[in-house]
């Protein structure tokens, strides 16, 4: 769960995602690419804008977010993220591990 | 009071005039996909949002997507930003909260939606739970 000013800007709220090896990921249809940084990249559908997709420039891992999934996932959090920057609306209240 | 904010590249910028709704942490199958998690939002009436910016450096800006028969989201063509949902008729905009500048102390009062809540997480906070809007 990344609760970076990124993340919340582009999500609305908190983005939550696993991520597998860039191989492992098959994409159909169009994505939006965006630079959101000079070293990462995130992609979303050009029609509805669904936030689907984070990629470091530098890794060969892609990160998809958990609310694209469809049915149970059978996931479970295991860190929220970038806690310094989250809004100061709601707080984090479950024990999953945080990080600065 | 006039609060602003922007999507994340900044193709779309907004001004408000409060005083906003409290947050209501939308967990629906249609905000799960579009946020990624679940979306945070405010209301405010939809005469009192100004856009103050609504063109990118490649005529990036603020696209409507129609997202059921009733209703519609808000969206930045550059970065893809959610920034706001409206039902027809109800001439209010729902703002993402992550999308203002300032929250100025906005509080989170309701979760809606629950019964589509993705598996993957526990709602631990305080504020009051419904299946559905309410």
């Amino acid at each position: 769960m990344c609760h970076c000013g990124q993340c919340r800007k582009q999500s609305g709220g908190i983005w939550s995602s696993a991520y597998v090896h860039q191989d492992a990921l098959a994409i159909s249809g169009a994505v939006q690419w965006f630079a959101s940084s000079k070293t990462a990249k995130r992609g979303s559908c050009p029609r509805c804008a669904s936030f689907l997709f984070w990629k470091a420039n530098a890794e060969d891992t892609i990160s998809f977010s958990l609310g694209s999934l469809e049915g149970a996932t059978g996931l479970t959090l295991s860190k929220h993220i970038f806690v310094a920057d989250k809004g100061d609306y709601y707080d984090i209240a479950d024990s999953v591990p945080q990080k600065p | 009071m006039s609060i602003t904010g922007s999507c994340e590249c900044g193709a779309v910028t907004y001004s408000v005039q409060g005083p906003l709704r409290d947050v209501t942490i939308c967990h629906c199958g249609q905000c799960q996909r579009t946020s990624g998690h679940a979306w945070a939002s405010t209301s405010v009436p939809a005469d009192q949002l100004t856009l103050t910016n609504d063109a990118g450096s490649n005529g990036a800006g603020l696209k409507w997507y129609p997202s059921s028969e009733n209703a519609r989201r808000g969206f930045c063509t550059e970065c893809g930003s959610s920034l706001f949902f409206e039902v027809t008729g109800e001439n209010r905009t729902a703002i993402g909260t992550g999308t203002l500048h300032s929250t100025n102390g906005l509080k989170t009062t309701k979760h809606i939606f629950l019964a589509d809540k993705g598996d993957h997480y526990d709602i631990a906070c305080a504020a009051p739970q419904f299946e559905h809007y309410d």
